[in-house]
């Protein structure tokens, strides 16, 4: 009940913001509707504290003998987090939007509120089959939004293609949930303990939203930081949110896994700590951070997964959402490098409680790099925003929302601390924050950390666009194949090719037999 | 009344009363009337049973003999009836906005009309000259009559007329196989006879390659109301071969050679359709994938086969209308519907283009839409039999949805100053509008279609055993 009711509110609220750009297309007050319906939302989820766990089962589909697995939502102490961090972002991101303009936003805020819904339900999903149908939610709501607000023919392909990707994603979770299934009983997550479970890593990854590397929308557009985070961030969260469901069981692939998600950890927080903005390396901080959320979860450590993911939304939410920075703010944030620190009482203190010792080494490299980075962003002065220009209200409104999310994850880190028993690993954390203070350091005196803006950008687009290319090709090499053979098949000597074929079957099926 | 003449000799009459009596304004309003009409009472009044409303007392027998040969529908033929003119209905009434309404209704009357004799005759093997009798028919309507027949529509009508002496002769043989069970030459013969036939019937591959020729020369409504009528009542009468010969559905190497084909058919349906670059094409190979899919649930070994053809023919129905009639309103203005001529196009008719994209990721068994239950539950069916078969279903489902991201790029890939309209009719939209919630609805509470699927295995009690 208190799911349906937490849901019901942020979409009775989108609702409501789309009927009222209908009839009062200029109406001031949609910020406050919006702002609202966040506000309850976020309340809701936090009252849900008092009756974890609970179950939401939606009537079975039928015939039952050939739908086992029932849509089913599970609300436990993991899901509650992701919960909150989802809903705190929603309230932080309309309450940011203040210093915007609050007049013909409204449906972006729409679109937020509406993501949101389906983020809560996504990471709350206790089947593949109940995820799968999510997703797809969250993919067609991202898509019709995106393509809504998006112009050029470049701009609407990579909308397209960021769909696709996603749909592949969903199309691994949908084998892992063929692969997994067993007639006898309905697949939850806490029974996919098959080799099946890999898929979902690669999934989670694939879904992640960072190709193509950048949203479609100009770079000076307002709907790039405040609707361009939620899409990246909640898309991200409701995807790595699995990894905190499901125990991933050590196959012969793990070790290669890892790897690969070492490499992509270090690429991101490298490219992270250089990039001249933030928004411009939003792809890589998320690059960074899932991929130590999925290094755990390949440790065996849900909760680690769970945590980095956390960490994504909200620390990533706190620095993308601060337009106008101010000496408060910045300092503010710099509360969020402690909760990436993995110090005891920070929000990812459960990061480092795996068993792979090998992987320490690397993943602390990456973390350094990704908590130096954000300090370097935190501290960087702002786009000629200030907030003395500002209505009163929202001189409140724009620090309320970004306190909200760092006071988030100061809450989470307190309750992880004491909800999660194996917390305790603190050594990697500790090396981490002697090493991030040195980098930082460094990143001041030398220029290898600060390359100029065109070098950076342009290094990063032409690898994605070799890949593109090199994809390109290979499809069009198998559409050329595809073209001889359907103009065998369809000219003049197609009956013959086709009864030749046809006799053939007919021979094979005859020795069959015999 | 008889049931027959309700069913079969109405609206066969009605088709003709169209063609001759009314023109194109009406007739979609008139043909989607009356087979919703005879939906509704092929769902609630029930064959051969005594009816008392007020003082009046009536039933609907259940046979007729023409020429000595009989129509019969029984109770258990109820729901099939019901759904076979329920979804007639929707392809007639979304014909007025497809703009052929009045050739089509009347000819697609005519058809439904036959086809629905193929279920109903006694002996059932006359169910062959039922179908050639319909193909002939769907000539009429995919060519208008000043009009050369293209290639696709000569090999089509071939393929279908080389399928009725197989069939004809396999009947004949499988009388004999009856009366002699241990002469395993003639089962052998009579086996391969039948599947000649049904691969001809089907179109398997490669004898598909009419589908996509037909989808670039003629009308998308019309071709696409082929690639649902025929596979359905084809699949139908499939059906009633496995239900009565035991020895049929008892032969691993038959139900083998089904999957394989139905395989074959997904997998290479969804193949060549991601590498294709006009819509017409994209929406035959996606029709030959789900056909494979079909086949694929035929050639299963499990207690819950009817279901789950059931389950995958109702949203055909709905999935192929949507998509066709999309097909049309886009054909108007984007002739003859290459990447290059619908570039854009999204933001001019935004309707059909997301209508359109819903109906291919339907077919493809995108999550939350009509495909996609009938999807998991021959996969769940298929990897219990096979993982193999799972991978290559994978592949076919797979390569369509890459079709659909295709179409879906070079339908929105606008210029810069392109300007968001909407250009499709009210009737456009509302049709439309009612087939994308439908493909929602069925993709999300497919337990709506329970009341059909509880009642429809009875027509094979055989095969529901």
């Amino acid at each position: 009940m208190l799911l349906v009711a937490a849901c019901s509110v942020l979409f009775i609220s989108a609702f409501a913001l789309v009927v009222l750009r209908a009839i009062q297309p200029e109406a001031r007050y949609t910020w406050l509707v919006a702002v609202g319906g966040s506000m309850l939302a976020f309340v809701t989820v936090l009252s849900w504290g008092f009756q974890l766990p609970f179950e939401l089962t939606l009537p079975a589909w039928q015939p039952q003998i050939l739908f086992p697995t029932p849509i089913q939502f599970h609300a436990d102490e993991i899901a509650w987090a992701f919960s909150i961090s989802i809903t705190g972002l929603l309230a932080a991101i309309l309450l940011t939007a203040a210093v915007g303009s609050v007049v013909g936003t409204s449906l972006s805020w729409a679109g937020v509120l509406l993501l949101g819904g389906f983020g809560v339900l996504a990471v709350t999903a206790n089947s593949p089959l109940t995820l799968l149908m999510i997703w797809a939610l969250l993919d067609m709501t991202e898509l019709a939004a995106l393509l809504r607000s998006v112009n050029g023919e470049r701009n609407n392909e990579r909308v397209v293609v960021s769909f696709g990707t996603r749909s592949v994603g969903s199309a691994l979770l949908l084998w892992a949930y063929i692969e997994s299934y067993t007639a006898e009983a309905p697949l939850l997550f806490q029974a996919m303990q098959s080799p099946a479970s890999v898929y979902l890593l690669i999934a989670a990854g694939l879904r992640l939203g960072v190709l193509p590397l950048h949203l479609p929308y100009e770079p000076e557009s307002s709907l790039r930081r405040d609707f361009g985070t939620a899409i990246r961030l909640i898309g991200a969260v409701s995807s790595l949110s699995v990894l905190g469901h499901v125990q991933i069981s050590v196959t012969w692939v793990n070790p290669f896994l890892m790897i690969l998600a070492l490499i992509a950890a270090v690429y991101g927080g490298w490219m992270w700590l250089r990039a001249p903005d933030e928004l411009n390396a939003r792809p890589y901080w998320m690059i960074g951070i899932a991929s130590l959320s999925i290094l755990s979860a390949l440790d065996g450590n849900p909760a680690g997964a769970a945590v980095w993911a956390c960490a994504l939304l909200l620390s990533g939410g706190a620095i993308f959402l601060s337009s106008v920075r101010e000496v408060r703010i910045s300092r503010a944030l710099l509360v969020c490098a402690w909760c990436l620190s993995s110090l005891p009482f920070s929000l990812t203190a459960a990061a480092w409680t795996g068993t792979s010792w090998f992987i320490i080494p690397f993943a602390v490299a990456a973390q350094v790099t990704i908590l130096a980075g954000f300090i370097r962003h935190a501290l960087r002065s702002s786009e000629n925003k200030s907030l003395d220009d500002q209505p009163s209200w929202a001189k409140v409104a724009y620090p309320v929302g970004i306190i909200l999310l760092i006071a988030i994850q100061v809450f989470l880190g307190i309750l992880f601390q004491i909800s999660l028993p194996q917390i305790g690993n603190w050594i990697p954390g500790l090396v981490a924050s002697i090493l991030t203070v040195g980098l930082f350091w460094a990143t001041r005196r030398f220029r290898v950390f600060n390359p100029a803006r065109a070098h950076w950008v342009g290094t990063a687009s032409q690898g994605i666009n070799n890949l593109y290319q090199g994809l390109w090709s290979v499809y069009r090499a198998f559409a050329r194949i595809a073209q001889t053979a359907n103009r065998a098949l369809e000219g003049e000597g197609g009956i013959m090719w086709t009864l030749l074929f046809l006799a053939l079957f007919v021979s094979v099926i005859t020795g069959e037999i015999k | 009344m008889s049931a027959p003449i309700l069913w079969i000799a109405l609206p066969f009459l009605a088709g003709g009363a169209i063609l001759f009596l009314l023109g194109e304004k009406y007739s979609s309003y008139v043909a989607g009337g009356l087979t919703a009409l005879l939906s509704l009472i092929a769902l609630f009044i029930p064959i051969d049973a005594a009816l008392l409303l007020g003082a009046f007392s009536f039933k609907i027998s259940s046979a007729i003999e023409v020429f000595g040969r009989s129509f019969e529908f029984s109770a258990a033929d109820g729901p099939l009836l019901a759904m076979i003119y329920g979804l007639a209905a929707i392809w007639f009434f979304g014909s007025e906005s497809s703009g052929a309404a009045h050739r089509f209704t009347s000819l697609g009357l005519m058809i439904i009309a036959l086809l629905t004799a193929s279920i109903a005759v006694e002996p059932f093997l006359y169910a062959a000259l039922l179908l050639e009798m319909a193909a002939m028919l769907i000539v009429f309507m995919l060519v208008p009559i000043y009009q050369v027949p293209g290639k696709g529509v000569v090999r089509f009508i071939v393929y279908q007329t080389f399928a009725m002496p197989f069939i004809l002769f396999s009947g004949w043989m499988l009388a004999g196989v009856e009366a002699n069970p241990g002469d395993l030459g003639t089962t052998i013969q009579s086996g391969i006879m039948l599947t000649m036939g049904f691969a001809f019937l089907f179109a398997i591959f490669p004898l598909y390659n009419w589908i996509p020729q037909v989808l670039e020369e003629s009308p998308p409504y019309a071709a696409g109301f082929l690639l649902w009528a025929l596979p359905v009542f084809t699949v139908i009468f499939a059906l009633g071969f496995l239900d009565r010969y035991a020895w049929l559905r008892n032969t691993a190497q038959i139900s083998n050679a089904v999957l394989v084909s139905g395989l074959i058919m997904t997998a290479t349906g969804g193949i060549f359709c991601a590498l294709q670059r006009h819509l017409g094409r994209i929406l035959a190979y996606a029709a030959i994938a789900e056909t494979g899919l079909f086949l694929l649930a035929l050639g299963l070994q499990t207690s819950n086969l009817l279901e789950i053809v059931f389950l995958a023919l109702i949203p055909r129905g709905l999935e192929l209308t949507v998509w066709a009639l999309a097909l049309s309103i886009i054909k108007r203005r984007a002739f003859p519907l290459k990447f290059s001529d619908i570039q854009g196009l999204a933001r001019k008719y935004p309707i059909a283009t997301g209508s359109l994209v819903l109906a291919h990721l339907s077919v493809a068994g995108f999550p939350l839409l009509a495909g996609f239950p009938s999807r998991i539950a021959l996969w769940h069916a298929l990897t219990n039999q096979s993982m193999t078969a799972s991978i290559w279903m994978f592949v076919g489902m797979f390569g369509l949805q890459i079709a659909a991201f295709r179409t879906l790029a070079a339908l929105v890939m606008a210029d810069e100053d392109a300007k968001w309209e909407l250009n499709e009719s009210w009737i456009q939209t509302a049709m439309l509008g009612i087939g994308v919630v439908g493909l929602f609805m069925l993709g999300m509470f497919p337990q709506i279609l329970q009341p059909f699927l509880t009642n429809l295995p009875a027509l094979f009690e055989h095969l529901a055993q």
